[in-house]
């Protein structure tokens, strides 16, 4: 046996150590900016359509990377993450479109870039974000007796039950005077549409605002994979009974990932909810969509950030550069699925960075 | 009273199917320890097939081979053998694709990570959902599935009298989805429980490795397992499109429900339980039809998934299923 | 004579119709290093799997110095002092060698979510005396260089070290290690031997062994309890369990 000879502190903390109090917030605000800046040049850059994509980009990377806080890092199988999405989308949207009138009268958009309708807006999404985590801790629930596929069918069940309950929603409401004499009562169920969906929301959502809310979602999961609490997470993935032996609440570790994940999706949801073009509806609530994400997570490698967030972008971008064969883009997804499991189930990354890849062979 | 006669009648006759379903979910499961989410997937292929089948004009001449019985919606019935030989085809054909899935999607995954053959589950449903989306397979549009069989009324009950009679018709189509269900079922159970292929079967449920040294041929087995289910399930979705004409087109959320909820009566059952996927498949239908009729019929879907969280917490095992235990 | 520091009752667990565990008790005081030993299938993990929570016993009581154990989950009862290793290694493969042990180190810091992602000083402060404990755990076994190894790239016997690190990083005030030498050459267990001695003084934690190996039990343990289909057929000092009659008939299958 050797006797330990102290080594200077290891070099791992070295390049995650902020600088200072101030370094605590750095991240988040460069993000910030870099959103600020792309809001203001995309117009000389980019059309219309391509903006839609960047956009778009943005809302699969914040919900691919939200899921995989529990695909990835605690390991639990769950293919109802856009349960959580629409809930806050609807949520959302309910407060834009119903707040809006009762602030100023009417139900379009109002006021001009970072102007108060924003700001509404962006509230709206944080609290779509807090109700979807309240069903995320529902959800989550369950997910502490169940495991592998069985908690894979609660989440899917879970999807379809909240895809029936917004179908029999009402209809949405455009008349102002009939919105006053409202009763209560008259509330629940919330008038949202039904089946054909949420009409009229105010359509905030610009490169801005997902930015800033894909930052946050980035420099949280970051933060959070190379964190105790990553730790304690990745541990109940890797091995229960002996995370459990080592300390680890492994409960409140899986309803966490859950809590946070629906965090996330619902402030996704609202993004989405009030993006140009989009009406939402309750079969986005559905396990159709819920797939697209679990093959982002499975494709990137369930656990690596960076892999699952190249994933959203490669699997949100070449169906729409290949639009003219739209109707296969399911089939090759559902070969690309087949196909990595038979030759790489670890994804493109497994649980590593991109930038780990290097360090791994050695 | 009559109304809760015919909601019985019918949930009879989907319980039926249900059960067919689970039970390829079930035996498979047992063997192999994942959920085949591709199974849903064989249903609608039953159905599809059978549609296409009976309504395809296809002759091979030089064979005097009639691949296709031209049949259309207007058409009069045919004779009760074209049914028979409709859904045997439907069968061997749908048996056919689920060993070919087995073998080359999921064997090769046989000592992966329950969680990876999951995925691949996955991927294989989606695949043929879309494939069969395709125009020159099955095509993404409704079609109506003509009549196999006369729609006699086999015996009709009264209820009450003057003007509020009410009439319970039991259907030949009812009587048939049973009556092939039932036929079907005992068939396999004499297999699983009588014979020494179905001995094996429940072998390699219980270890796989074991069995093998014991001398079964453990490939085969599972092969003839997923082609047993695969059968199974073609059986259950020609007998579907039998009793619902209007067939939606293959990546129609109501096949995915219809597979989804045979999942949750197999787990109900006991996954891994072959009598109780045929119990779970009943007590489904049984909430499914009563919830629908006596409460609402819009939350149908929700009855079933409350059904199964509720059992999962209450008694994952199912209502026929034994406790695993993982050793520490 | 010491107080007991882990303290079982009586403690027992069937499984089905298999009486696994029945009434077993043990008496480990503040620095013992005991061995609990039996043919295979005897019930010695079975134990530590009740003495960790990882069972619920059917029946009889366990303490901790005064904390009552029985009915707490695993977690907790590792809280209150007592560690383990496993039978068959249960590292963390997609960790490296060093969070391996910091999982198990941080059980004793609780960091809130809001400081975790703020990055605050105190957060910091927290991650950099953590890993510096961890990193000089490493050492007692000369690791410290694997660091940043995964765990799962480590020789079987480093990860059986590794798993005894990992344990004591807990900060237990007992320590379960369900056969450390299994796997281990003649040269491996004299060393390994040597290390729960120097541990134990170290780090003032009582161990209660199971090991196969006579040699290695019989060497440093103080006390040894032996087990045979679930019931404890003898105890004491090594001199007197080598000369048990009843232990040698249930090693040699004899009667």
């Amino acid at each position: 046996m050797s006797t330990s000879t102290p080594a200077a502190t290891p070099p791992d903390l070295a390049p995650f150590r902020p600088v200072g109090p101030i370094g605590g917030m750095l991240p988040y605000v460069i993000g910030i900016a870099l959103a600020f800046a792309l809001q203001l040049l995309a117009p000389k850059f980019l059309d219309r359509y391509t903006a839609r994509i960047v956009m778009d980009t943005g809302i699969a990377v914040i919900l691919a990377v939200s899921l995989n806080i529990v695909n990835g890092m605690t390991g639990q199988f769950s293919i109802g993450h856009a349960g959580f999405m629409t809930i806050g989308g609807y949520t959302a949207g309910m407060i834009t479109y119903y707040g809006s009138f009762f602030l100023w009268g009417s139900f379009a958009k109002h006021g001009a870039m970072l102007g108060s309708g924003e700001w509404l807006f962006a509230a709206s999404c944080v609290v779509g974000g807090l109700v979807a985590a309240g069903l995320g801790y529902v959800v989550g629930l369950p997910s502490l007796r169940l495991r592998g596929d069985y908690l894979a069918i609660v989440t899917l069940g879970f999807g379809e039950i909240l895809r029936v309950v917004l179908q029999q929603t009402g209809k949405v409401i455009d008349d102002g005077a009939a919105l006053r004499a409202m009763p209560l009562t008259k509330w629940f169920p919330p008038p949202v549409g039904g089946a054909v969906g949420f009409d009229g929301i105010p359509k905030y959502t610009n490169l801005f605002w997902v930015y800033t809310f894909v930052t946050l979602t980035l420099v949280v999961a970051f933060r959070l994979k190379h964190s105790s609490l990553g730790r304690a997470m990745i541990s109940v993935r890797e091995d229960e009974i002996a995370a459990q032996a080592m300390g680890v609440n492994i409960a409140r570790q899986k309803v966490l990932a859950f809590v946070m994940a629906a965090f996330f999706a619902g402030i996704a949801g609202g993004l989405f909810a009030h993006e140009g073009g989009v009406i939402i509806s309750p079969k986005d609530a559905g396990f159709q969509r819920s797939f697209d994400y679990v093959i982002m997570t499975v494709l990137g490698g369930r656990g690596s950030i960076s892999g699952v967030t190249l994933a959203a972008i490669i699997l949100t971008v070449l169906p729409e550069m290949l639009r003219s064969v739209a109707e296969y883009r399911l089939i090759a997804f559902a070969l690309l699925l087949i196909v990595m499991m038979l030759v790489r189930p670890q994804g493109l990354f497994g649980i590593h960075e991109i930038w780990h890849i290097r360090r791994k062979r050695a | 009273m009559a109304d809760f006669t015919q909601t019985l009648m019918t949930a009879i006759a989907i319980g039926s199917l249900y059960a067919l379903i689970a039970l390829g979910y079930t035996m498979v499961y047992g063997i192999l320890k994942f959920i085949n989410f591709a199974h849903s997937d064989i249903v609608v292929l039953g159905g599809w097939l059978s549609y296409t089948i009976a309504t395809s004009p296809l002759r091979v001449p030089w064979l005097g081979w009639q691949l296709g019985y031209n049949l259309n919606p207007q058409s009069p019935t045919p004779p009760l053998w074209v049914a028979v030989e409709i859904l045997i085809r439907v069968m061997l054909l749908c048996g056919l694709i689920g060993f070919t899935i087995e073998r080359l999607a999921y064997r090769p995954l046989r000592r992966a990570p329950r969680l990876n053959v999951l995925i691949t589950a996955i991927g294989v449903s989606l695949f043929l959902q879309n494939l069969g989306q395709l125009d020159f397979v099955f095509g993404a549009s409704p079609e109506k599935m003509p009549a196999l069989l006369p729609s006699w009324e086999l015996a009709s009950f009264s209820f009450g009298s003057g003007e509020s009679t009410r009439k319970v018709v039991i259907s030949l189509v009812d009587t048939m989805i049973f009556a092939t269900s039932a036929v079907l079922m005992l068939v396999l159970e004499y297999l699983v429980f009588r014979t020494k292929l179905g001995t094996a079967m429940r072998a390699v449920s219980f270890n796989t490795d074991t069995a093998a040294l014991m001398g079964i041929p453990v490939d085969r087995v599972i092969s003839f397992t997923f082609v047993l289910g695969s059968m199974l399930a073609a059986a259950a979705g020609f007998l579907y499109v039998m009793k619902y004409p209007g067939m939606n087109q293959p990546a129609h959320t109501v096949w995915v429900l219809l597979g989804l909820k045979a999942f949750v009566a197999a787990v109900i059952g006991g996954i891994g339980n072959v009598r109780g996927a045929v119990l779970g498949g009943f007590v489904i239908a049984a909430v499914e039809q009563f919830g629908a009729f006596y409460i609402s019929s819009n939350y149908r879907d929700v009855y079933v998934f409350a059904l199964l969280i509720g059992i999962l917490l209450v008694k994952p095992t199912g209502l026929l299923g034994s406790p695993l235990r993982e050793k520490v | 004579m010491t107080a007991s520091l882990l303290h079982a009752q009586d403690i027992g667990i069937s499984f089905g119709g298999l009486k696994a565990v029945q009434g077993f008790s043990l008496q480990l005081p503040a620095g013992g290093l005991y061995g609990l030993i039996g043919p295979n299938g005897a019930g010695k993990t079975t134990v530590f799997n009740l003495l960790t929570g990882v069972y619920r016993p059917d029946k009889g009581a366990m303490q901790l110095a005064a904390q009552n154990l029985m009915g707490r989950k695993p977690h907790e009862i590792t809280a209150a002092g007592v560690a383990r290793t496993f039978q068959n290694i249960r590292l963390f493969p997609n960790l490296t060698v060093l969070d391996n042990v910091r999982l198990a180190g941080q059980l004793r810091h609780r960091a809130g979510l809001g400081a975790t992602l703020f990055r605050t000083a105190g957060y910091q402060r927290q991650e950099e005396s953590l890993t510096r404990k961890c990193f000089e755990l490493l050492g007692i076994f000369g690791m410290q260089d694997r660091a940043h190894e995964l765990a799962d790239s480590l020789s079987y016997g480093h990860q059986r070290r590794l798993e005894i690190l990992r344990a004591l990083a807990t900060d237990p005030k007992v320590l379960l290690l369900d056969e450390p030498a299994a796997g281990l050459n003649p040269q491996e267990k004299k060393a390994l031997a040597l290390s729960i001695r120097q541990i134990r003084d170290r780090f003032q934690v009582a161990v209660l062994l199971i090991e196969h190996d006579m040699g290695l039990v019989m060497d440093i343990c103080e006390r040894i309890v032996v087990l045979d289909h679930g019931v404890t057929i003898c105890e004491g000092p090594p001199n007197v369990v080598q000369n048990d009659p009843k232990v040698i008939a249930a090693y040699l299958g004899g009667g």
